[in-house]
C-alpha cells in the first residue's frame, strides 16, 4: 500500500540546510498496524506528514497504492484526503466552532455524501464510540480523551483505508490511552483499516504488529 | 455544506462580537455615506435626462471673437429661430425660451409666477407631459397658456383650471389669457423651469425686436432630425452666419479680431441639452463643474475603500484564529477553492448585513441630509438605469477586496505550519501596515483639502470688495411696480428716519439676491477706431455714496447738473482701456450712437462688482432712465441692522400694500455667490470627518487584537517594573509612526490638488504649510487617542492575571 524509496527531507536553515530524514526505505502493506518510535526531534512527525501527503519529500520516491505521489495533482491529493486517508493528531485539532456532531459530519460534507446517509453514518459512529450524549457539545466542553475520541471518529467516518495518528495519546492519561489503542486495534482487525501511529510508549506500540525505530532521520 | 458554512460564519462572528460590530458598523456607515454621495452626484448627472428626445435636443449658442477675447453666449436674436427653421431641414423643431412675465392675476388676487414665452414646438420637443386640456396644440392660439399642476392648484384651488381665464402682467399692462392645458410639474432635475408657458410673441419688446439681428435676449433650443449630427449642422451654419451676421463680422474684421480655430469670427454652435447643466455658456444651465459630482463619487469610493481596509485588516488579523480550522478542513478534504469560497462567503454575509444597514440608514438620513446641505435628493434617483447595477457591482467589488484577499491569504497558508503553530506573522504585518498607511493617506488628504477649501471660502467671504456690503439693503422691485416712482417714494418716505444714510437704485444686484438671480449687462461701441467693451450698470444719484465707492478723479452724478442723465462714471479698468485717467476724464463716448456721445465725468476706484472668481473688468455707470431700475439700495447706519431692515420692509408695505418683495443685505447676497462651494465643502468636510472616524475604528479594532496578543508580554514587563506610561508608549509608537508617514505622503498630494483647484479663483489664498501641520496634528491626535485607549487598558491590567490566563 505504501512504498518509500530513498526518501529524504531537509529544511533550509540560515544559509545551509537541516537534514531531517535521510534515505528512508519503507514498505507498509494494507491491513498492517505499524508504530513509529524514536526520540523527540528524530523526524517521526515529518515522516508521518510525508506519508499523509501533507509535506513533500526533498528527494526519493513515494508510491501510494502503487501511484507515484510526486506526480499527483493537488486535486488528486485532496481526493485521497477525502476518501482514503484519515488523520489523528496529538492536539486533536477539532474545529472549535462546530459541535461534536458537526465535526464528525464535516468530512462527509466534503465527500458529497447525501444527507440521509450522512445522518446515519454519523449516528453509527457516535453510537459505536459511545458519545451520542455529547453530540451537541462543543470541543471545549469535552475532556481530552473525549476530544480524541471525536478526533478518531472524524478520521474514520469517511471510511478511509489508512489512518495516520501522530502521538494520539500524547496528551492523555494511561487509561484513556488504552481505550484509544483498543479502538485502533479493533478498527484494524474488524474494519481492515491500515494504521500508522507515532508513539513514545512501548505499551501503545505493543498494540500494533510492527515497530519502526527512527533515529537521526534514519530507520534502525 | 452551505448550512455548515453559515453556522461556522455565524458562530465566528458571534465569538468576536466586538470586531464584527466594528466591521459591520464601519462598513454600514461607509455604505450610507457612499449611497448619499452617489445620490448627490447622480442628481447632478440626472439633469435633463428625462426627455424622450434627449439625443436630438440641443441648445444653440454663439461664439464671437472680439479683439479683447472670445465671447460665448446662449442669448440670441429673435429673427434667428424663424430663419433657422426656414433654412435647415434637419431642424425638426425649434423653440425660443424667454421670461415673459413674473406676475399673474386671477379674480383680483396676484400671484408671483414664472411665465416663459416659448414657440409652439416647445411642448413637442421636450417631455413635459400634459395632464388635461388640449394636448395636441395647446399653444395654437396667442391667448392660450399652459400651466403646471402646482401653479394651477395655487391659483384655482380645486376648480378645473382648463378653460379658466386669468390675467398676466406684460410690459406695464394686464392682458387676459385662457388656460388651454395643465402640464405635469417640472421635474426638479430640469434645467428649464416654468410655472406657465405662453406664446413667445408676448415676451417684452417683441414688437421692436422681432426682426432685430443686433439684440440678443433669449435662448434657443432645437430638435435635430434623427440622422442629423451637430457637427454637420455647425458646418452648414457657417453660410447662415455669413448671411445674417454680415455687419457684425465686418466690424470685427475692421478691429482686427482674430478668427477662431474654425476660421470664423462668429460661429453658431450646438451643445447637447444634457450638457447644459455643466455648462456656463448656457443661461439656463447650472454652470456646475463636472469636477464636483466626480469628486463626490471619488470620495464615496475612498470612504468605502477605507472601510474595506478595516475589514481586510481585521480578517487578516483574525486569520490566526481561523487558520487552524482552515488547515484542518484542508486535511479533511477541502479544495482550496472551497476554502476560499467559504471565507469569501463570510465576507459577503458581513458586507450584506452592512449594506442592508447602510441602505436603511441612508433612507432615514436622507431628509436630514437634504436639509443640512440644501439638497433635493429623492430615492427616485435610484431609478436611473446605471445606479442599481452599479451599486451591485460595487458591492461585489467590496466583498472581493475586503474578503477576497484575506481568503486567498488564509487558504494559501501551509497546512502543517498552521497546525504546528509556527506561522510566520511578519508578512501579514507588512500588508497590514501598508493598508493602514493607505487609509490614513486618504484621510489626511481629505482633511488637508477640506481645510484649504474652507480657508479659501472664508477668505472670499471676508475679503473687502471695495464697497460697503454690510450696511446696504437691496430691495428687488416687483414687476408690476414702477421702479422710478418707487425710488422717489421710498426716498421721501425714508428721508426723515434716523439711521437711513442714503437711498439709491440700480438695475443689477450685487451678489445673488434671495431669488438667486444675478445678471450681467455688457455694452460695446467704437471709440477712436477701436471696439471698447464695458460692463454697463444703471445706478441713480447717491449710488457712489451709498456703496462707499471712492472717487479718484472728476465728480459724482449730481442733481445740480441738468445734463447728468447722459453723463458717465467709469472705473479704473475702463479708464485704462480709454487710454489712461487723463485721457478718459471728460472723454465723449458714443455708447448708443455717435450723434449723442456721453461724457465721462468721474472715475471710481476699482471694486469687485462680480464674484471673486473673476478679475475686475471695465465698468461704466450711468443714470439714464432708458435702462429701468430693478433694485432699490438703502444705506443704513451701523448698529441695529435688523431694526433698519424691519423699517425698510414696513415702509415698503405702507407704500405698496399687498405687493411682496424680499429685501436682503448685500453681504448676504455676496455670500450667496459661493453657495455651491459652501454646499459642496460642507459635504466634503463631513466626508473627511467620516473617513477619519472609520479609519480610527479600524485602528481601534486592530489595537484590540494586538493588545490581546501581547497581554502576556505586557504582564511580564510590568512584573519587571515598567511604568504605565512606558508601556503605553511601547504599544502605541508603531501606529504613531504609520500615521506620521501617511501625513507625509498625503501633504504634497493635497498641496498639488488644491493648488489646481485654487486656480479657478482670481482671488485666492496661498497654500500654507500650517494646514499640513494642522491636518497632521488632527490625524495623529485622533489615532493616538484611539490606540491609547487600548494600550492604557492593557497597561493597567493586573499582570498576574494576564500571565496566568495565557
Ligand atoms: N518547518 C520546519 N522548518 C525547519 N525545521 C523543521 C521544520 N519542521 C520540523 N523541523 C525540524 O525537523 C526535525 C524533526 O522534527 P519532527 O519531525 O517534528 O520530530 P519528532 O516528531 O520526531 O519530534 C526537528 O529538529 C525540527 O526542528
Ligand atoms: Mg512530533
Amino acid at each position: 500500500m505504501i512504498q518509500l524509496k530513498h526518501i529524504s527531507k531537509h529544511y533550509p536553515v540560515g544559509f545551509g540546510k537541516n537534514a531531517v530524514l535521510d534515505d528512508i526505505d519503507l514498505t507498509i502493506h494494507a491491513g498492517e498496524f505499524v508504530s513509529i518510535m524514536g526520540p523527540s526531534g528524530s523526524g517521526k512527525s515529518t515522516l508521518l506528514h510525508i506519508l499523509g501527503l501533507l509535506e513533500e519529500p526533498s528527494g526519493g520516491e513515494y508510491l501510494f497504492e502503487g501511484e507515484p505521489v510526486h506526480k499527483m495533482s493537488e486535486k488528486k491529493r485532496t481526493q485521497l484526503h477525502r476518501g482514503s486517508i484519515g488523520f489523528v493528531f496529538q492536539a486533536y485539532h477539532l474545529i472549535d466552532e462546530l459541535t461534536v456532531y458537526e465535526n464528525i459530519e464535516t468530512p462527509l460534507l466534503y465527500k458529497n455524501v447525501p444527507s440521509s446517509e450522512r445522518k446515519s453514518r454519523v449516528a453509527d459512529v457516535l453510537d459505536r464510540f459511545n458519545i451520542v450524549a455529547k453530540k451537541d457539545l462543543f470541543p471545549n466542553q469535552l475532556s481530552g480523551g473525549q476530544q480524541q475520541l471525536v478526533g478518531i471518529a472524524r478520521a474514520i467516518v469517511a471510511e478511509p483505508r489508512v489512518i495516520f495518528a501522530d502521538e494520539p495519546t500524547g496528551n492523555l492519561h494511561s487509561d484513556q490511552a488504552r481505550v484509544i489503542m483498543q479502538l485502533f486495534k479493533h478498527l484494524n482487525e474488524t474494519d481492515k483499516i491500515t494504521i500508522v501511529q507515532v508513539t513514545h510508549s512501548e505499551q501503545n506500540a505493543a498494540f500494533g504488529h510492527r515497530v519502526i525505530e527512527i533515529r537521526d532521520g534514519k530507520i534502525r | 455544506m452551505f448550512r455548515n458554512y453559515l453556522k461556522i460564519a455565524w458562530r465566528n462572528l458571534w465569538k468576536s462580537r466586538l470586531l464584527t460590530a466594528v466591521n459591520i458598523l464601519g462598513l454600514a456607515v461607509a455604505f450610507t455615506a457612499s449611497i448619499l454621495l452617489v445620490l448627490t452626484a447622480a442628481r447632478e448627472f440626472s439633469f435633463d435626462q428625462f426627455h424622450d428626445h434627449k439625443q436630438q435636443l440641443q441648445q444653440l449658442y454663439i461664439s464671437v471673437h472680439h479683439v479683447q477675447g472670445t465671447e460665448e453666449r446662449s442669448n440670441l436674436p429673435m429673427p434667428l429661430t424663424p430663419a433657422l427653421k426656414q433654412e435647415f431641414p434637419e431642424v425638426k423643431a425649434a423653440s425660443r425660451f424667454m421670461d415673459a412675465s413674473g406676475m399673474v392675476r386671477y379674480r383680483d388676487k396676484m400671484y408671483g409666477s414664472d411665465v416663459m414665452g416659448v414657440d409652439p414646438d416647445f411642448l413637442r420637443m421636450f417631455s413635459f407631459p400634459l395632464l388635461s386640456g388640449e394636448k395636441q396644440q395647446p399653444l395654437r392660439s396667442l391667448s392660450n397658456v399652459v400651466i403646471t399642476e402646482r401653479m394651477a392648484r395655487k391659483i384655482f384651488g380645486s376648480a378645473e383650471p382648463v378653460g379658466q381665464s386669468l390675467e398676466m402682467y406684460l410690459e406695464g399692462r394686464w392682458k387676459t389669457f385662457i388656460v388651454s392645458a395643465v402640464a405635469e410639474d417640472v421635474p426638479d432635475n430640469s434645467s428649464l423651469e416654468f410655472d406657465m408657458l405662453c406664446r413667445f410673441e408676448h415676451v417684452p419688446a417683441y414688437a421692436d425686436q422681432k426682426d432685430a439681428w443686433n439684440s440678443s435676449t433669449h435662448e434657443v433650443f432645437v430638435q435635430l432630425s434623427d440622422q442629423a449630427t451637430a457637427a454637420a449642422f455647425e458646418r452648414r451654419a457657417k453660410t447662415f452666419v455669413n448671411k445674417y451676421f454680415a455687419e457684425g463680422i465686418r466690424n470685427l474684421q475692421r478691429d482686427g479680431a482674430v478668427p477662431g480655430k474654425d476660421g470664423a469670427l462668429i460661429g453658431l454652435h450646438l451643445m447637447p441639452l444634457t450638457d447644459i447643466h455643466f455648462n456656463s455658456i448656457s443661461s439656463s444651465g447650472g454652470a456646475i463643474s463636472r469636477f464636483y459630482p466626480y469628486m463626490l463619487l471619488l470620495i464615496g469610493i475612498f470612504i468605502l475603500f477605507i472601510a474595506c481596509v478595516n475589514f481586510m485588516n481585521l480578517t487578516i488579523a483574525g486569520a490566526f484564529s481561523r487558520s487552524r480550522e482552515i488547515g484542518m478542513r484542508k486535511i479533511l478534504g477541502a479544495f482550496r477553492g472551497q476554502v476560499i469560497m467559504q471565507l469569501w462567503g463570510e465576507a459577503v454575509l458581513v458586507c450584506g448585513l452592512a449594506l442592508l444597514a447602510g441602505m436603511a440608514m441612508a433612507y432615514f438620513l436622507l431628509p436630514g441630509y437634504n436639509a443640512l446641505f440644501s439638497n433635493r435628493l429623492s430615492l427616485n434617483l435610484l431609478r436611473q438605469p446605471w445606479l442599481l447595477p452599479g451599486l451591485f457591482l460595487v458591492f461585489v467589488l467590496v466583498t472581493l477586496v475586503a474578503g477576497g484577499y484575506p481568503a486567498l491569504m488564509i487558504a494559501r497558508l501551509n497546512t502543517i505550519k498552521v497546525l504546528k503553530g509556527s506561522l510566520l506573522t511578519g508578512r501579514s504585518n507588512r500588508v497590514r501596515n501598508v493598508l493602514i498607511v493607505t487609509q490614513f493617506v486618504i484621510s489626511s488628504l481629505l482633511i488637508c483639502c477640506t481645510l484649504i477649501a474652507w480657508q479659501q471660502l472664508n477668505y472670499l467671504r471676508k475679503k473687502p470688495l471695495g464697497y460697503s456690503k454690510e450696511q446696504v439693503i437691496s430691495i428687488p422691485v416687483p414687476y408690476n411696480v414702477d421702479a422710478e416712482l418707487a425710488l422717489t417714494r421710498m426716498r421721501n418716505q425714508l428721508s426723515g428716519h434716523a439711521g437711513i444714510l442714503a437711498v439709491t437704485g440700480t438695475d443689477i444686484n450685487m451678489g445673488r439676491g434671495r431669488d438667486g438671480s444675478s445678471a450681467t449687462s455688457i455694452v460695446s461701441f467704437d471709440y477712436k477706431g477701436r471696439e471698447v467693451r464695458s460692463h454697463w450698470l444703471r445706478v441713480d444719484y447717491d449710488y457712489v455714496g451709498a456703496m462707499g465707492l471712492q472717487l479718484v478723479a472728476g465728480r459724482d452724478f449730481s442733481r445740480a447738473y441738468g445734463t447728468d442723465s447722459s453723463a458717465l462714471l467709469i472705473n479704473e479698468k475702463m479708464a485704462a482701456q480709454l487710454g489712461g485717467m487723463e485721457a478718459a476724464l471728460g472723454a465723449l463716448l458714443p455708447v448708443e450712437d455717435s450723434a449723442h456721445p456721453q461724457q465721462v465725468i468721474g472715475i471710481v476706484k476699482d471694486f469687485n462688482f462680480k464674484s471673486l472668481k473673476e478679475e475686475i473688468g471695465p465698468l461704466t455707470l450711468n443714470i439714464n432712465k432708458e435702462w429701468p431700475l430693478q433694485y432699490i439700495f438703502v444705506k443704513v447706519a451701523a448698529g441695529n441692522l435688523p431694526g433698519y431692515m424691519n423699517l425698510v420692509k414696513q415702509q415698503w408695505q405702507a407704500l405698496y400694500p399687498g405687493s411682496s418683495t424680499d429685501p436682503s443685505f448685500l453681504d448676504e447676497n455676496t455670500d450667496r455667490q459661493y453657495r455651491r462651494e459652501q454646499r459642496f465643502s460642507g459635504i466634503f468636510i463631513s466626508a473627511a470627518v467620516l473617513a477619519i472616524i472609520i479609519s480610527c475604528m479600524g485602528l481601534f479594532a486592530i489595537s484590540v487584537l494586538i493588545m490581546t496578543r501581547r497581554t502576556r508580554e505586557v504582564g511580564v514587563r510590568k512584573v519587571l517594573g515598567a511604568s504605565v506610561a512606558g508601556i503605553v508608549t511601547l504599544l502605541s509608537k508603531d501606529f504613531v509612526k504609520l500615521v506620521l508617514l501617511s501625513v507625509m505622503i498625503a501633504s504634497p498630494v493635497a498641496w498639488y490638488i488644491m493648488e489646481q483647484w485654487l486656480q479657478h479663483y482670481a482671488y485666492r489664498i496661498p497654500v500654507n504649510i500650517g494646514v499640513f501641520l494642522l491636518a497632521g496634528a488632527i490625524a495623529l491626535l485622533v489615532a493616538v487617542i484611539t490606540v491609547s485607549i487600548q494600550s492604557v487598558r492593557a497597561a493597567l491590567m493586573n499582570p498576574v492575571k494576564s500571565i496566568r490566563t495565557e
